[in-house]
């Protein structure tokens, strides 16, 4: 029997908990029988995996459709993963793509394996490839270090909260800030944030070879692309109403950069080189 | 990758056609706290539904959160992405809020309690949702003949803009930033009021009738029914805004003498309640509710600290006027 939420399945998806040290990721796998990439997505953080889920999940299901084969995750601690938030670290997060990683480079058939993060993913997938993991790299709104892209989180945060408070109750982006910096944790949209993530944040930069395309294509001669995400890209990038703007259709963001991936896959897997 | 972990298993559900992904929590025994077997558990189970657009985790995995606590309480836990949300297969409509407003996902939701139903060997299911997701619980319950009770967080009986227009966008920032702003909206407020009171206190035409016969049916059939409140934009207490209808009191008011409603304001949470106080006051009240109301013989817990009580005998903390619903102490 079929609804009216129906759609025809394109590829298979299999969802699963992969084991870290002290926890499970969970991860969905959306398995392609011959693919002629395969990339792991490194993706939005913490309350912005919920604002954004459903463009996310769609993005994946657009490059499986495409013949890409796609494994996305939760971090350790949010999400469907275990752990917890609050006693995570960057360190910790930036393992879980090293460890996925080598789990899909094993996969079979061999072929070119990029990363696509997006905000703090994007930092962290920069700073793996910038290690040597990965073939390709595809960042969406990479910013300068996680620590401006926890601000914008704030701001966002900030800014629904002042939706529903008086002037009397309301609090600035700044007040919250200061508390933080005195050593009060934050608790925002549900996760704890803890003074050691927010100091830390300041010292997961994007590696300098990626702040522009041409010095990171010099840097690395691997393909590299970035992309900054504009507000009609929301809620993948900022702005927008939360709930209203995941479900409009995004083949406009998806279209040039399954291509690009593609592009990228078929040079890697003919050997040439990047200069 | 594995498909299960300690007390949590990925599971698949058919959504009339369309895979649904969903996580099930495995229910603690009585005795060593530890996971018991899936097969005819024979115990009601709690389903959560996705709130608007959010995947199954919910605001600052706060489901995930409530599905393990009550798990430890032995009741199996089921979180379940409905189409073309979260992981689940399928197309969600570009006009989510209406559908859903409309009760478009009951029929699918209702299609998946039977299979946990089925699956698990359960006496019944809680329909728990947040929100929007709450208006989808609620069309759910009135669409499953195993649902036996509804746990309902914020949830609203009116039928909202998807977007408000731009100028009364702007002006509700104005009256929120400034002073002056703040005392047009407390004029503006007044006026309502008086026009409420003129309208005799009767549903505003926007309100979403088709739910609200929901809502009646299942409450005045006697389902049990715990629904909770969070503070909102200018409300007093668990009373709303001056100058709006008060959707609670009228819902109780439907809800007739045989009703099993229990409604408890959360003063310490916000509208998402994943704030630390609001998701701890949630599953204190939530346990509560169902350890009085679907009791685990076999589960040896210490509910002397319940005290039932029904509203007008007693503390009466904004839906009291109403004497016959059933309320718990104030433990948040």
């Amino acid at each position: 029997m079929e609804n009216q939420f129906h759609a025809s399945r394109q590829t298979e998806e299999r969802a699963g908990y992969f084991e870290v040290p002290g926890a499970f990721l969970y991860t969905v796998l959306h398995q392609v029988k011959n693919p002629v990439a395969r990339v792991l997505l490194v993706g939005p953080f913490a309350s912005e995996r919920h604002n954004s889920y459903t463009p996310w999940v769609r993005w994946a299901r657009y490059l499986a459709a495409e013949n890409i084969e796609v494994l996305r995750y939760d971090y350790r601690g949010i999400g469907e993963s275990t752990g917890v938030f609050d006693e995570m670290t960057f360190a910790d997060w930036s393992q879980d793509i090293h460890l996925l990683y080598a789990w899909f480079a094993a996969c079979s058939p061999h072929v070119p394996i990029l990363l696509h993060g997006l905000g703090i993913g994007a930092v962290l997938a920069g700073r793996a490839f910038d290690a040597g993991v990965g073939d390709g790299l595809l960042l969406w709104s990479p910013p300068a270090n996680a620590n401006q892209a926890l601000r914008a989180t704030l701001m966002r945060w900030v800014g629904l909260e002042q939706i529903l408070k008086f002037r009397s109750e309301q609090k600035s982006a700044s007040d919250y800030i200061r508390d933080i910096e005195q050593g009060s944790p934050l608790e925002v949209d549900g996760y704890r944030w803890s003074v050691n993530l927010w100091r830390d944040s300041f010292q997961l930069d994007l590696p300098t070879a990626l702040t522009s395309q041409d010095i990171a294509a010099r840097s690395y001669r691997r393909p590299v692309r970035i992309v900054s995400l504009t507000r009609n890209a929301a809620p993948l990038a900022r702005g927008g109403q939360i709930g209203f703007d995941d479900l409009k259709d995004f083949t406009w963001l998806f279209a040039p950069n399954c291509e690009w991936i593609a592009a990228a896959a078929s040079q890697l897997s003919k050997g040439l080189a990047y200069a | 990758m594995r498909e299960a972990i300690g007390n949590r298993e990925l599971i698949q559900l058919d959504g009339l056609g369309v895979r649904l992904q969903g996580t099930y929590h495995l229910p603690a025994d009585s005795s060593q706290g530890k996971p018991v077997g899936s097969a005819s558990l024979n115990r009601v189970g709690v389903v959560f539904v996705n709130s608007l657009s959010l995947p199954r985790a919910a605001s600052g995995d706060s489901a995930v959160h409530w599905a393990d606590s009550i798990a430890q309480h032995g009741y199996p836990a089921f979180r379940i992405d409905l189409p073309g949300l979260g992981d689940s297969e399928g197309l969600a409509s570009t006009g989510l809020l209406n559908s859903i407003n409309a009760g478009d996902f009951a029929s699918v939701a209702a299609a998946a309690v039977e299979q946990l139903v089925d699956r698990f060997g359960l006496s019944g299911v809680v329909i728990f949702g947040h929100c929007a997701g709450a208006v989808s619980a609620l069309y759910a319950g009135a669409a499953s003949s195993h649902c036996m009770g509804l746990v309902l967080l914020d949830p609203y009986f009116h039928l909202p803009l998807a977007e408000r227009p731009k100028v009364r966008q702007q002006l509700s920032n104005w009256a929120r930033r400034s002073k002056i702003g703040t005392q047009a909206s407390n004029i503006y407020d007044q006026v309502r009021d008086l026009r409420l009171s003129l309208r005799g206190n009767t549903p505003p035409a926007n309100a979403n009738f088709p739910l609200l016969a929901k809502w009646k049916q299942l409450a005045t059939a006697g389902l049990p029914i715990l629904l909770l409140q969070a503070p909102g934009i200018k409300s007093q207490g668990r009373k709303p805004r001056v100058g709006q209808f008060d959707y609670i009191e009228h819902a109780v008011k439907l809800a007739g003498r045989k009703n099993r409603v229990s409604v408890e304001f959360v003063g310490s949470a916000d509208h998402s309640f994943a704030n630390r106080e609001g998701r701890a006051a949630v599953e204190q009240h939530m346990t509560d509710w169902l350890l009085a109301n679907f009791p685990l013989p076999e589960f040896e817990f210490d509910a002397s600290h319940l005290s039932l009580m029904h509203a007008g005998e007693s503390q009466d903390n904004g839906g009291g006027s109403h004497g016959h619903f059933i309320k718990f102490h104030e433990n948040a």
